[in-house]
This record gives structure tokens, C-alpha cells and sequence, in this order.
């Protein structure tokens, strides 16, 4: 079981593995079924509503966290981490209205990125201006 | 957004007490937000049993884990392989939350670790103040986006009752009289006649569970 914790900007390496390990078969086929098309972004509110900034399209956000975790073979630097915990806490509310032509499931490509940056006790903290 | 209120410890360790291994599971959607339920607040309520086990020698295991929401189906599965380890959950999801985890996992005792207190407002960080009951009966648009429900200690449809104490409510002199403050706003928005439009009496939906299908969405749900 990959408790949630505080690792005090230690990244553990083992956990981010075995959370890739489980879910390596959803997270390469959203990775090679992505075909950049970006149809996804205008089914993302977020996106509309910041002037189309491309870092809220729904690809940008699995890409840019459990897909670069899962290229990067879960060595990433607690840096790295903490803006992809940005990334797919800040940019994405998980509402789960993305769209993906292909049937990429979008939201738990997200969620999974989200996992990752939980087991590293880095989640957005509400009480922090 | 749904506001939660931590329960005290001694409450929750009265549950507690007869199980060994006991998971905290969090919440990060609205009880996160409200400082209430999220992964910091599971650290938290591990930190403190574990104290006040310790003051009693009493040996607990106990873990934290939280998903993104408690409300979606799709988002608590993660649990479904971490859940058999333990003996009971304590949730600190608001009260639907809760009552999901328990129909998922029947023969697991899932138990509240938050009162889930109203649907509210942000005021400031840590301070909300309530403003929905969800009673599915809205009537904002004649009360000058005052709730009669919520913010009327009798929560009439139809008011002042008469019982106006001054600018206050007879309950008590801390509590606005809502009525007072429709009746205000209205002026102010010079639409005082909407004020003498009788609603029809509350149903009180919100004594039962309700089922909410939207617009759209009928011919998948509703059999003809």
C-alpha cells in the first residue's frame, strides 16, 4: 500500500514505480493513443476560461505529469514533482468532463499524476495563500 | 462548496477502541478545501490517535490514505485494494462521501471522523458561513438572493413572521432577521412587490433521498 505521506522533499523513487508498475497498461496506451489532435480542450471549462492557455488542455496535463513520470521511469527530482503537483492540482478540478475522440480516459490519466504527487506528501494545500 | 467540521478525538476513539487496524481515508474535494478533510487533516487525526492511544498504552495500527473524491465511484476503486487490510475506516469525507464508502464496502465498518455541517461560503481561510439546506425548492429569485431557508430560524417561505425583534430575530439578537434583509434588499433593488408573491408551501424534498437526473440525461435513466 502506497500510504500518503510527508517525505520532506525526498522523493521516493520505489513508491512512484510500483503506482507506474500497476497502472502501466492504462498509462501507455493513453500515451500512444494520444494523437495531439487537441479535441480534448475545448471540452475543459478551465481551459475556455483562461484566455485557451494551452497548459490547461487535458492533454497538456497527463502528458505533463504521469506521462513524463512514466517516461522519465519515475526518477524525477522532488522540483519536477512539485510543479507537476501544480500542474494536475491547480490546472484541473477533476470534474471529469474531458473528451477525448479516442476514448482516452482523460480524467484518470489525471488522477493517477495526482496519486503519484499524494504518495509524495504533495497535494495543494488550501490554507496557503 | 459542502463545509465539514473535524469531530473531537475522544469521540472517535470511543469508535475506534475495538478495532486494531484502522484506515483514515481523506477526501480531496470539498472537505480538502474547507481544512476539514483532505490529506493534510489525515495526517493530522493519524498523528493525534496515535498520541492519544500512546497516553493509554494501547497499541493501534493506523494509516492514511486519501483519494480525489469520496463521491465518485470511479475515484474511491483505488481503495478497493487497500481497504481489506484493515478493520475499520475512518472517512473525513462530508456525509455523502461517508455513506459511499460504507455501500462499497459493506463488511467493513466505515465511521465519521468530520460533521458535515452546511453548504456555504468562503469568507476567509478557515471561515465559512452557510447559505444552502439544498432544499431543491429555490426561491432566491423573490427573496433578493437571501435564503429564507437557511438564514430565517423558522425558515418560512412567507415572511416576516412577526416575531421581528427589532432588526432581529426573536430567537436570538446574533441572528439577522432574513426577512428584514429581503425585505431591504428589495427596496434597494426597487422591486419591493415581489416581497407580497405568496410561494406555495415547502414540500420539504430535502426530509428524503433524492435522485437527481438532469436535463438531457432522462432516456438514459428514466425507464418509460
Amino acid at each position: 500500500m502506497s500510504d500518503n505521506k510527508n517525505n520532506n522533499g525526498k522523493i521516493d523513487t520505489r513508491t512512484i514505480q510500483s503506482i507506474l508498475k500497476e497502472n502501466k497498461k492504462q498509462i501507455k496506451l493513453g500515451l500512444t493513443m494520444c494523437a495531439h489532435c487537441s479535441l480534448c480542450a475545448e471540452s475543459c471549462f478551465l481551459y475556455m476560461s483562461r484566455d485557451l492557455d494551452p497548459e490547461y488542455m487535458p492533454s497538456y496535463k497527463f502528458l505533463h505529469s504521469i506521462g513524463k513520470l512514466y517516461k522519465k521511469k519515475g526518477k524525477v527530482s522532488a522540483g519536477q514533482l512539485e510543479k507537476m503537483r501544480d500542474l494536475v492540482f491547480c490546472n484541473c478540478v477533476l470534474c471529469t468532463r474531458c473528451y477525448c475522440p479516442f476514448g482516452i480516459d482523460i480524467p484518470s490519466l489525471i488522477t493517477l499524476g495526482r496519486r503519484v504527487c499524494r504518495s509524495q506528501g504533495l497535494f495543494r494545500e488550501y490554507d496557503k495563500a | 462548496m459542502i463545509k465539514a467540521k473535524p469531530k473531537p478525538i475522544p469521540e472517535i476513539q470511543n469508535y475506534i477502541e475495538s478495532f486494531d487496524k484502522i484506515l483514515i481515508a481523506g477526501c480531496g474535494g470539498c472537505v480538502s478545501v474547507c481544512l476539514a478533510g483532505g490529506q493534510k487533516e489525515v495526517n493530522i487525526l493519524k498523528t493525534e490517535l496515535e498520541l492519544a492511544f500512546s497516553k493509554t498504552n494501547t497499541k493501534k495500527e493506523i494509516a492514511g490514505y486519501t483519494v480525489e473524491r469520496q463521491c465518485n465511484s470511479g475515484l474511491i476503486e483505488e481503495l478497493d485494494a487497500i481497504v481489506t487490510h484493515y478493520d475499520c475506516i475512518i472517512s473525513i469525507a462530508c456525509g455523502a462521501g461517508i455513506q459511499h464508502l460504507a455501500e462499497r464496502y459493506p463488511a467493513i465498518p466505515v465511521l465519521p471522523g468530520v460533521n458535515t455541517i452546511a453548504i456555504g461560503v468562503d469568507l476567509d481561510i478557515g471561515l465559512y458561513e452557510e447559505r444552502c439546506r439544498a432544499c431543491g425548492e429555490c426561491v432566491l429569485a423573490y427573496t433578493a438572493g437571501i435564503c429564507p431557508v437557511t438564514r430565517c430560524a423558522k425558515g418560512i417561505f412567507n415572511g416576516p413572521c412577526g416575531g421581528t425583534n427589532g432588526e432581529n430575530c426573536e430567537v436570538s439578537d446574533a441572528i439577522d432577521c432574513a426577512w428584514l434583509l429581503i425585505y431591504n434588499r428589495l427596496k434597494e433593488q426597487n422591486r419591493l412587490e415581489d416581497i407580497l408573491k405568496i410561494q406555495p408551501p415547502m414540500e420539504w424534498k430535502n426530509t428524503i433521498k433524492r435522485t437527481i437526473v438532469q436535463k438531457g440525461y432522462e432516456n438514459r435513466y428514466i425507464e418509460k
